[in-house]
């Protein structure tokens, strides 16, 4: 017989590991008590599945039996005392009391600890339902024992006003630590779970941040920067030209900048402006006269910290989309001030314009989230028409920043 | 035998200047007639000299090099200059373009040359320029980047005013040194953008070049009449003007 019990236990625990793991596979469990239970699992949060998970296979076979019984020892301990307290209570009776309202206890504080939520939810309904059962205990028990002791109705009715006291403070015995270790518990899940969240969000600034640094990587090795300016030294270096070793110079000075750059989270204006200029020196001499650009940045702002890599994409877009496709070519200007508080970089072409040119947006989403990451909405880039054509892209950092 | 006339499009002043010495060396007994900065010079110095071959970078301001391409058609032998990786190219090989990858290096170079060589030789006069109409369709829609804006508005000074005119209500462009003369059904203006920079904003298949100096709203002819053995002239539903067309686009009206 107790094998059969052991059997039919082991195969409900597994069923609700089961249910824990997959809430899903509550819908498969045959209608019964089973049911009752596989559907109040798979109601829970996936936090408190999760614990309750761990805390059942912590405890599954011989551990939870001997856990059984060493609360049954202690209980019955209780139980034992409660025999010395009172004149001819005899032992069976309060051993199975204490036994009784030990493990009833017991099962309400484990039903909080994992069920929490549905507590805090349900609150009124469960000290309600607590003391109904209570007084339903009672009225069996003064039933039983008017029945059993035959005596006048009168002198067990006296008792029941004890009685009514006892029902609430046994209600607010258990009602009152399953709230306080239900709250307890969800404010512990809250912590978590606010915890989990800010890890999401942290693990995903950290991957665009990655993919950001990816895709400059790509479009500094993009093949029509790098052919078209390993061509040009190449042109140069057969004749022999000083601007060939120049140019070099360059190249080399811009890829080892960039790489550099990358690697940082953030770089001071002064950097940034320098890695700029050998982009524009290496573009200088492939474009010829079809560009010109000029870069001037106050000192007093060359310390001023901002994301790597931002005015950079900002210059490339100017020529890729701006110059490049311009019959002309035209100018690109690179300059700081302090305005208002704030300090504004401005990167301004003379090319083609906005309207003009399919896929200017590119790495502009990423500028603009990169200034909020770090500033706060305070930062931006905003975009307008250049005067006559050609566009105007400004980066605003609130100053405070500068410190 | 007549010299092989070379048409060379290459933004990039060192590119240029290298394929230049590189196709002296490699083929000295061709000529290089004409030299384009842009896809628009490229086209109306094409127009201008015929060459029997053009080697045209691929990303070029104004017209790209595969709009260029479409419009010589079967006019000349074509071969593309580009940085573009190794994914796009494969586009090329898929059709038999020929192409050269930037950096061009002397042993690839050499090679087109034999084979254009080969395609332009006497034995093989019979066979023309492939037609590179379906392919250039492809590449432009596979390769990033290449899909020209249109020109909506024109503006032109008219007195002290400037007048803005549908595009689609033009009769026809005609080139006037640094100007465009605009022919509306009732009027007439002048922009001040040459017409070989209006084109790469004209739907070709709307507005057809028919002469050098030329570009006529196919919606607005009426007929196109023959001069004489050589010569054939459009004519216009809302004018009177008649416009000739030049023997390279007489092609567009014969059936």
């Amino acid at each position: 017989m107790w094998r059969r019990v052991g059997n039919w236990y082991r195969e409900w625990e597994d069923e609700q590991l089961a249910v824990l793991a997959q809430p899903e596979l509550a819908a498969q469990v045959k209608p019964g008590y089973r049911r009752f239970f596989a559907d109040r699992i798979a109601r829970m949060g996936p936090l408190q599945r999760q614990q309750m998970r761990e805390f059942s296979l912590k405890y599954r076979g011989t551990r939870f039996y001997v856990i059984v019984l060493k609360l049954m020892l202690a209980f019955s301990l209780c139980g034992v005392a409660l025999h010395f307290t009172g004149a001819n209570r005899g032992w069976i009776g309060p051993i199975l009391f204490a036994n009784t309202i030990g493990f009833s206890f017991v099962l309400a504080m484990v039903g909080a600890w994992f069920d929490y939520q549905r507590i805090l939810q349900k609150k009124g309904r469960m000290v309600l339902t607590l003391a109904a059962l209570l007084v339903l205990g009672l009225v069996l028990g003064l039933g039983t024992s008017l029945w059993k002791s035959g005596s006048a109705p009168s002198s067990v009715l006296v008792r029941v006003p004890n009685m009514m006291a006892g029902v609430a403070v046994g209600v607010l015995a258990i009602a009152v630590p399953v709230l306080i270790i239900s709250f307890l518990r969800n404010r512990q899940a809250e912590a978590i779970n606010a915890h989990l969240q800010q890890q999401a969000e942290q693990d995903r600034l950290a991957r665009e941040l990655a993919e950001s640094q990816l895709r400059l990587l790509r479009a500094q090795i993009e093949p029509h920067f790098l052919f078209n300016t390993l061509g040009a030294v190449q042109q140069l270096a057969q004749h022999g030209a000083p601007r060939a070793a120049e140019l070099t110079a360059n190249l080399i000075d811009f890829l080892r900048s960039s790489m550099r750059d990358m690697r940082c989270e953030q770089v001071s204006l002064a950097t940034e402006f320098a890695l700029v200029e050998s982009y524009l020196k290496v573009m200088q001499v492939r474009m010829g006269e079809r560009l010109r650009y000029t870069l001037a940045l106050p000192p007093a702002l060359e310390a001023v910290k901002l994301p790597s890599m931002l005015l950079l994409t900002l210059a490339e877009n100017a020529i890729k989309h701006g110059i490049e496709p311009s019959l002309r070519g035209g100018e690109v200007n690179l300059s700081a001030r302090l305005e208002d508080g704030s300090v504004r970089i401005r990167v301004e072409d003379s090319g083609v314009g906005m309207s003009t040119t399919p896929g200017a947006g590119t790495g502009l989403d990423n500028v603009r989230s990169r200034l909020v990451l770090a500033f706060g909405a305070a930062a931006g880039l905003a975009l307008q028409d250049g005067e006559p054509t050609g566009l105007v892209a400004d980066i605003t950092i609130p100053q405070a920043t500068t410190a | 035998m007549t010299m092989t006339t070379i048409l060379v499009a290459e933004d990039e002043p060192l590119m240029r200047e290298r394929l230049l010495e590189m196709l002296a060396q490699c083929w000295p007994e061709a000529e290089v007639v004409q030299v384009a900065e842009n896809g628009n010079d490229a086209w109306d110095g094409f127009l201008e000299h015929e060459p029997d071959v053009a080697f045209l970078d691929i990303r070029m301001p104004g017209l790209s090099g595969l709009e260029v391409a479409e419009r010589i058609g079967k006019l000349a032998h074509v071969v593309f200059v580009t940085a573009y990786d190794q994914y796009a190219v494969d586009a090329f090989d898929a059709g038999a373009v020929d192409y050269l990858l930037k950096p061009v290096q002397p042993d690839r170079l050499e090679r087109a040359v034999g084979r254009l060589r080969e395609k332009l030789s006497p034995a093989a006069v019979s066979a023309p320029p492939a037609d590179l109409g379906h392919l250039l369709h492809h590449l432009k829609s596979a390769l990033p980047g290449m899909r020209p804006e249109r020109i909506k508005w024109l503006k032109a000074n008219v007195g002290r005013q400037i007048r803005l005119i549908d595009v689609e209500d033009v009769l026809f462009f005609q080139s006037d040194t640094k100007y465009t003369r605009v022919k509306l059904r009732d009027s007439e203006a002048l922009v001040r953008t040459p017409l070989k920079d209006l084109l790469s904003g004209l739907d070709p298949d709307r507005f057809w070049q028919i002469h050098r100096g030329i570009v006529v709203n196919a919606g607005a002819i009426a007929a196109a009449e023959r001069v004489d053995a050589e010569r054939l002239q459009v004519l216009l539903r809302d004018c009177d003007e008649k416009l000739p067309v030049s023997r390279t686009f007489a092609y567009l009206f014969r059936d």
